[in-house]
């Protein structure tokens, strides 16, 4: 079986995606579980004109900056369809729909901020660490 | 956007509207060098579906494997990666730039080179080995090319030099072995007919030998599989199509032949295989390293069969067969039964290091190698 892996996008103009990674988890408050889509996870600041970057998830502020990844990344999506000369069987075919080469890390304990109001998302970290 | 963000500015990072586990995106991390091989197209992944996928590129082949994370990897696509226009992307009628993260990522494929997996090509191509009553024994599968693209997992180059060192051929599109006793008799009609025309085997004939051959009733195609199995094209010849026969593969060829049946004693083994040699090749018992092997059992020595090409090409089914067929090896000659040995990023030495244990009787022996 041979899946081929396309880019139809062209090459010179794939899009390029971009990552946030943070130690940690993201956690939802129970009643917003279902209806995440559109819901504000945090607020991404970058203070000054270096590559700091703060994040503020809830109560929580992270500082990070924004790496170059040691290894660039494609984003494939996987596509099914089905063969019409063969309908019995399935294709599969990979398309490169994006490439990553920088993401904005976000490794050191956050910082609680003190005031605010009760944060419908907030950041657990993560005991065991990453 | 996001990638560009300002000095003194925010976004606002919100779930995607279309947020969701989306098991069909998945990141694939790579080489700088294999990046515009896979954006120009050049790469498929190849495998049957109870294989561990591999990805080839034309001449490499690497295993595909996942490599998880327990940090949140936040995926946000470009602003308009969404099939709805009318939410989710980055949106600047708010105050507050958006942007969106459409999956958190559980983790990430990674790319390993690996040697190519031959062996399978080896005994689908052996399932049907073309014969001289090839007619009535035509049956069960065969292969062409894209079948075996299909079914083996390796590169098209790695393919390609797998077939040759199988000494396969092309006939009527579909690839194939011959069988070992067809390609007895080819050779041996062909040295026959040396002697008969005073052929020298340093200098065939292309033409001729084939001409010749092919009134004898032997497939075109055949006798050129011949002359490629057996010999080499002689390049400073002039008119080109001569053909050099090489006293290596002629010499295993008689001695594989000879010790088809099990194993001989040396002096017999030696004077039915220098009776078989034509006079014009010189043979040495040195010409047979990786195909025979020798042991001495009370006085006599005797000689059996076992041809490195027979052995698997990973080195852990190697070592252990190796070691079954022999529990000590010295050097010399263990040297010819892993030369071939192919293992991206370990020299002989690790290899050695990693599958044997080597130990030295006494200091002015030499040291042998045996399983670990």
């Amino acid at each position: 079986m041979q899946i081929q892996v396309k880019c139809s996008c062209g090459a010179e103009k794939c899009p390029e995606w971009a990552i946030i990674e943070l130690q940690g988890v993201v956690e939802v408050q129970p009643s917003f579980q279902h209806s995440l889509q559109n819901l504000q996870i945090g607020l991404l600041c970058r203070p000054s004109s270096q590559e700091n970057y703060t994040f503020t998830v809830g109560y929580h502020e992270l500082t990070g900056s924004k790496v170059a990844l040691k290894k660039p990344m494609v984003v494939l999506k996987k596509i099914k369809y089905m063969d019409v000369a063969t309908s019995s069987s399935s294709c599969v075919e990979l398309d490169v729909v994006g490439v990553i080469r920088h993401k904005i890390l976000f490794k050191t304990r956050p910082t609680a901020l003190i005031s605010g109001p009760q944060p419908t998302v907030k950041e657990k970290i993560n005991a065991a660490g990453a | 956007m996001l990638l560009n963000l300002q000095p003194t500015s925010s976004v606002s990072i919100q779930y995607h509207p279309f947020f969701g586990p989306h098991d069909d995106l998945v990141l694939l991390e790579l080489d700088e060098k294999l990046l515009s091989d896979v954006l120009y197209q050049r790469v498929t992944l190849r495998g049957q579906p109870d294989e561990d996928a591999v990805l080839c590129t034309k001449s490499k082949t690497y295993l595909v494997k996942f490599v998880g994370t327990s940090n949140s990897v936040f995926l946000i696509p470009p602003a308009d990666y969404s099939t709805s226009h009318e939410s989710g992307g980055e949106n600047y009628n708010q105050q507050v730039p958006t942007a969106s993260v459409i999956k958190v990522a559980p983790g990430n494929m990674e790319l390993v080179e690996v040697a190519p997996r031959l062996d399978k090509l080896k005994s689908i191509l052996s399932e049907n080995l073309y014969s001289s009553d090839e007619a009535s024994t035509a049956m069960g599968d065969l292969y062409k090319w894209d079948d075996l693209i299909n079914k083996v997992q390796a590169s098209d180059d790695e393919l390609k030099a797998g077939l040759q060192a199988l000494s396969a051929v092309e006939i009527d599109g579909y690839w194939r072995i011959v069988d070992e006793k067809y390609m007895d008799v080819i050779l041996r009609m062909l040295l026959h007919n040396s002697v008969l025309n005073d052929w020298s085997l340093d200098s065939l004939v292309e033409d001729k030998v084939v001409s010749v051959l092919e009134s004898d009733g032997f497939p075109r195609k055949l006798v050129y599989h011949c002359l490629n199995v057996y010999g080499s094209r002689v390049e400073e010849a002039m008119d080109g199509g001569v053909w050099r026969l090489d006293a290596r593969r002629v010499c295993v060829h008689f001695a594989r032949g000879i010790l088809r049946e099990g194993k001989r004693k040396m002096e017999s083994f030696m004077e039915e295989w220098l009776r078989m040699i034509p006079e014009e090749i010189q043979p040495s018992f040195d010409l047979l390293e990786g195909e025979v092997l020798t042991e001495k059992l009370g006085v006599e020595t005797w000689v059996r069969a076992l041809s490195v090409s027979s052995l698997p090409t990973t080195p852990a089914d190697r070592f252990s067969i190796l070691f079954k067929e022999r529990a000590k090896w010295e050097w010399k000659d263990l040297e010819p039964y892993i030369r071939d040995l192919n293992v991206p990023g370990l020299s002989s030495e690790a290899l050695l290091l990693k599958y044997t244990r080597r130990s030295q009787p006494s200091i002015d022996a030499e040291p042998v190698f045996s399983a670990r």
